[in-house]
């Protein structure tokens, strides 16, 4: 039997709320309001929606927020699940999804999440509830936050390949770039090298400006059967394949600081979909940190092994490169609301494949992937996408 | 909310780490070694990771190791260590084998470098808490 997701469910609606600092809107209100723009998006009626798959949310209180969410829009699924696993669930939830709806779990699932990380909760409670997503006793008491897991593996990584700070800040510099073309986005007054490297340090060797923003937001996606993807406004977008892979739960477990899950992930996804990494036409990579992606460019495909600060030195992550990147401008400039990070990515490379971007469409693309990832590169999950031409 | 987020998270023994941090308190650090197939393992639990056999014995570590990575913090993880800041955080790999996450005893950053020999030095933080931490070898 021959298992696979590949061209079985398609996006066909793509919607978010105002998102970077939205005061007064609470993680449920923001991802409702995203849900009925997705809706919107695809000419689609609520009462279609039979499944629901949500991340998790740090500012509100209810545990099971995809069960939460089908309330507060009065809906009743038959499908539920509220997916935890970091910043990886994104591609995860969508994945999950394509199951669902390929093993007749549900017709049409909304895969959305939403927080309020920037006024719903205190910088301080922001980061702490990050934070507390790392072990209480072997990790926590020597005051690590998430970002330090980052950093060490970045470090060493500047250590074995000789990666500068500049290249890092190159990433930054790019995606502000990207996010200056981007309706809604947080950040985008042009910044320079020398702007990150003398931001203030935040952990060594991350500057503020190596670090992704902290946001509030929320976003929706829709998710179909092939068969009735065209009964909707949009072209679809189908999945072609998904990958995931949890290689350990601790940072000192991790096998090698240099090289992540995301190959094994990636090979997966590539594998199901019959593709490899130079067909990818644009690419949504979690942007953490500046150093995340540059790591994410070696271990997806995109470059060799140590190669991805020349690489991105040489403008290979923008327009004209061999793989833009984050063309909305990632979690370094378009939002970070936490676990819906990861949406963005998704909505950005759904719209490229749909033609539909206007001054940053990167031309002719028909093919794209989203790798998100999370807790210290513990969880990793990748998705393809491309349009029926990609079938 | 605030107090809570002012409080240092302290490990918590549980049934799989009661003499890992016994050991602490004591002074040692403690790795389990499996009888059956030679790993040493780090953190505690019942099962050896490698073999899933329960045949593992403690031993205390030799406390050597070298900083296999490190990242010296600025912006405090929450209220409970803006008083800590600057402090470096440590990967250390073992002399045994196992890595384990740590932080440097003193502000010396400028000798901190990748793959040099630090010594485990257990410091007080509380009344009754005891972490394991580490020095630069001089």
């Amino acid at each position: 039997m021959n298992r696979t997701l590949r061209g079985k469910v398609a996006i066909v609606g793509v919607g978010q709320s105002p998102s970077g600092r939205v005061p007064g809107r609470s993680p449920l209100d923001l991802t409702a309001d995203a849900t009925l723009k997705a809706l919107a998006d695809a000419g689609m009626r609520k009462s279609e929606i039979d499944g629901v798959i949500t991340g998790s949310s740090f500012a509100s209180s209810f545990h099971r927020f995809s069960v939460a969410l089908s309330e507060y829009l009065n809906i009743q699924p038959s499908f539920s699940n509220t997916l935890q696993v970091s910043g990886a669930t994104a591609a995860a939830a969508v994945n999950t999804a394509a199951a669902a709806i390929s093993a007749g779990l549900a017709d049409t699932v909304l895969v959305a999440c939403g927080d309020s990380l920037l006024t719903g909760m205190t910088p301080d409670l922001a980061i702490r509830a990050m934070t507390e997503s790392r072990d209480q006793q072997y990790e926590m008491p020597f005051g690590i936050p998430v970002a330090n897991t980052f950093a060490m593996t970045a470090h060493r990584h500047m250590k074995e390949f000789g990666t500068t700070p500049e290249q890092l800040a190159k990433v930054a510099v790019t995606f502000r770039e990207h996010a200056a073309r981007t309706p809604g986005a947080q950040k985008t007054a042009p910044i320079t090298i020398d702007d990150v490297l003398n931001s203030k340090m935040v952990t060594t060797p991350y500057h503020k400006l190596d670090c992704s923003l902290i946001s509030d937001g929320g976003v929706a996606l829709i998710l179909t059967s092939a068969e009735k993807a065209y009964d909707y406004a949009q072209d679809p977008i189908f999945i072609l394949g998904g990958g995931e892979y949890y290689s350990h739960e601790h940072i000192f477990l991790m096998p090698e600081l240099t090289q992540t899950g995301a190959v094994q992930s990636a090979q997966k996804a590539y594998d199901m979909a019959g593709v490899s990494a130079t067909d990818m036409d644009v690419a949504g990579i979690y942007d953490c940190f500046t150093g995340t992606l540059l790591m994410m460019l070696e271990d997806l495909g995109f470059c060799k092994k140590g190669e991805a600060g020349p690489f991105v030195e040489a403008g290979e992550i923008t327009y004209g490169g061999s793989i833009p990147t984050n063309t909305h401008g990632g979690m370094l400039s378009y939002a970070h609301p936490g676990i819906p990070a990861a949406w963005y990515h998704f909505a950005e490379v759904t719209k490229q494949l749909r033609h539909s971007c206007g001054e940053r469409q990167v031309q002719g693309a028909e093919l794209g992937l989203v790798h998100a990832l999370g807790a210290g590169f513990s969880t990793q999950a990748t998705t393809i996408l491309g349009r029926e031409s990609t079938l | 909310m605030t107090e809570q987020a002012l409080k240092k998270p302290y490990p918590i023994a549980d049934g799989d780490s009661q003499v890992y941090w016994d050991g602490i308190k004591d002074g040692k650090l403690m790795l389990q070694h499996c009888t059956d197939c030679g790993h040493v393992q780090y953190y505690q639990q019942r099962l050896c990771r490698l073999c899933q056999s329960d045949n593992l014995v403690h031993k205390q570590a030799s406390g050597k190791g070298v900083i296999y990575s490190y990242s010296v913090v600025h912006r405090a993880p929450g209220p409970a260590f803006i008083k800590d800041v600057p402090y470096a955080v440590l990967l250390v790999t073992l002399a045994e084998g196992p890595r384990m996450i740590s932080s440097l005893v003193g502000k010396d950053f400028e000798a901190l470098d990748f793959d040099k020999p630090v010594t485990l030095q257990i410091v007080q933080i509380s009344d009754d808490v005891y972490l394991p931490c580490f020095s630069l070898v001089s």
